[in-house]
């Protein structure tokens, strides 16, 4: 939290000591910046089910394990804090860097005990920070609004810390993302805008009980500010 | 001056403990006030086999399966032992003879024990000077590949026995249940679990997560030691410690089990050997064994709670301990 924070600070500095620039209009952005700052969600996501098993005292009538109990782990669905900081390369092309907070929770339901342990959800939660790089390709033929409502896709990579509860082991890995939104700005300026993006994130690596690459859905609102 | 003192272990189906004590997972023997675990110090651990078979076993098909047994120890990666067959003898196991000596005796009173294993030990350091270990004639033994019914695996036994004389005790992680005054296994995830599987089962070959845990706490490699880690804790029950609890780290990526015990009336443990990563603690009473396979006699264990699971997740962490967990516990 305090990095985000921080982070949205060092943001508004930056814009406090720009220089004044004549108000961006439809398909004019070439040379300006832009900052937002805003809430993501996050989807939840299982990590799958994991039996306690043991080895079963083979006889001519049972075979195979012994399920001592069954756990089913999820990562829950939680919203975090968001920041961007971009620069329109064109009038459509823009390279933003971003950063993101979340709090995860890993949630394990344990249940079916053979020892008749009561069913137990145990959680702990995770710190998730993101720092990434993105492409946003602005859609100029389909703005419409006069040019204030502006659609984009995007995609880039970031790199992904994880801290487990107490802050006792750090988990690390790459992310890739792709995703499309739009953007509306408001007032004759159109210094300050809305913007909203949904997308899929890819997780390679970071805390995760399989190797694979793990797809996830992710949402975002944003407030933006150009100058 | 090293103080030498002969102590015996029953390996399977019995246990009596006359000098050490049960640590986690491995043996100590109390020096003073302190426990000093039980551990090797030279190797390669020489040892000498008696030149005696049995109905179904020759002397050589016992050495060979004791030999595989001892390499499957010795092939555990993350721990560091190993040990040289140093020929055949017409010694028996159990004599003090400066010997450490694997073969069959013949025990017909001990109708529950499969085998055992002795030790001479220096109590100053904990070092392990020499250990026997005995397997039972009064057993039908089989060393056949696929084992053969009604018939014990030579091999699989041996294991576990060794097991001992490395150091390491008993593991509760299993389930049995009461067969006239005895207890049969249900099902078990340690070699070191005192109740051996049915005659003609061989899945004791091959060690699990919590023998492999274990051996690598006593002969961790420095590698080891930086890339694993531990949980400590307390088990309690109305705010006061609970003896003789078991609890079980599980794994939720791995499916790995490993256990360890309260030793002590503060209701204090620690799990050791564990990987880096979320673990889930279930506590549960020591109820699936005779209570002397694990603890010494004299310790007053408590069975009064029922099993349960902790509702906070434990991270371990690389290198280091989580420490500080309080499992509750509450009466049946």
């Amino acid at each position: 939290m305090a990095a985000a924070a921080l982070s949205l600070s060092w943001l508004t500095a930056g814009v406090a000591g720009a220089q004044p620039r004549p108000a961006p209009q439809a398909g004019q952005h070439r040379g300006v910046w832009e900052v937002g700052g805003g809430v993501v969600y996050l989807a939840g996501y299982d990590l799958g089910e994991r039996a306690a098993e043991l080895t079963r005292n083979s006889t001519s009538t049972s075979v195979g394990s012994f399920e001592q109990f069954s756990s089913d782990s999820r990562i829950t669905a939680v919203p975090g804090l968001q920041a961007r900081l971009g620069y329109y390369l064109t009038d459509g092309l823009v390279i933003e860097g971003g950063f993101r907070f979340l709090r995860p929770v890993l949630r394990i339901r344990l249940t079916g005990d053979t020892e008749n342990a009561p069913d137990t959800s145990a959680e702990e939660t995770l710190s998730q920070y993101v720092v990434e790089g993105s492409a946003v390709w602005h859609i100029l033929p389909l703005a419409f609004a006069g040019g204030r409502g502006v659609p984009f896709l995007t995609g880039g990579a970031g790199y992904l810390r994880e801290l487990h509860e107490g802050d006792e082991l750090v988990e690390t890995g790459t992310t890739y993302h792709v995703g499309g939104g739009l953007k509306y700005w408001f007032g004759a300026s159109r210094r300050v805008g809305v913007r909203g993006d949904a997308g899929v994130s890819f997780r390679d690596g970071g805390f995760d009980f399989e190797e694979e690459l793990r797809p996830v859905p992710t949402a975002g609102a944003s407030i933006v500010f150009a100058f | 001056m090293r103080r030498l003192v002969a102590v015996s272990l029953a390996g399977l189906i019995a246990w009596v403990c006359v000098e050490p004590l049960a640590a986690y997972l491995k043996i100590g023997t109390r020096v003073g006030t302190r426990t000093v675990n039980l551990r090797w110090r030279d190797f390669p651990i020489r040892y000498f086999v008696t030149n005696r078979g049995v109905d179904g076993v020759t002397a050589a098909q016992f050495q060979s399966a004791v030999n595989r047994a001892f390499n499957t120890w010795h092939a555990v990666e993350t721990a560091q032992t190993s040990s040289e067959f140093v020929g055949f003898t017409p010694a028996p196991p159990f004599d003090d003879d400066d010997m450490s000596v694997i073969g069959y005796l013949d025990r017909p009173g001990q109708n529950r024990t499969l085998a055992a294993t002795t030790f001479l030990i220096d109590t100053v350091s904990g070092e392990i000077v020499e250990s026997d270990i005995f397997f039972n004639t009064s057993f039908p033994w089989s060393t056949a590949e696929s084992g053969v019914t009604g018939r014990y695996d030579v091999e699989s036994i041996a294991l576990h026995e060794i097991g001992h004389l490395l150091g390491l005790s008993h593991s509760a992680l299993g389930e049995t249940e009461l067969v006239g005054s005895g207890r049969r296994v249900i099902a078990a995830e340690a070699v070191m679990f005192p109740i051996a599987f049915s005659p003609g089962n061989i899945s004791d070959r091959a060690l699990k997560a919590d023998d492999i845990a274990g051996i690598s706490d006593v002969y961790g490699t420095s590698a080891f030691s930086r890339a694993s880690g531990s949980i400590s804790g307390r088990v309690t029950k109305n705010g006061s410690g609970v003896q003789g609890a078991h609890i079980i780290a599980f794994n939720p990526r791995t499916g790995r089990l490993i256990g360890g015990f309260t030793q002590s009336a503060d209701g204090n443990f620690v799990i050791a050997s564990l990987d880096p990563g979320p673990h889930v603690l279930r506590v549960e009473p020591l109820d699936d064994g005779d209570v002397e396979s694990f603890f010494d006699s004299s310790m007053t264990v408590d069975l009064d709670f029922g099993a349960r699971f902790h509702d906070r997740v434990v991270t371990v962490p690389r290198g280091g301990d989580a420490n500080g967990v309080e499992l509750r516990v509450m009466p049946k």
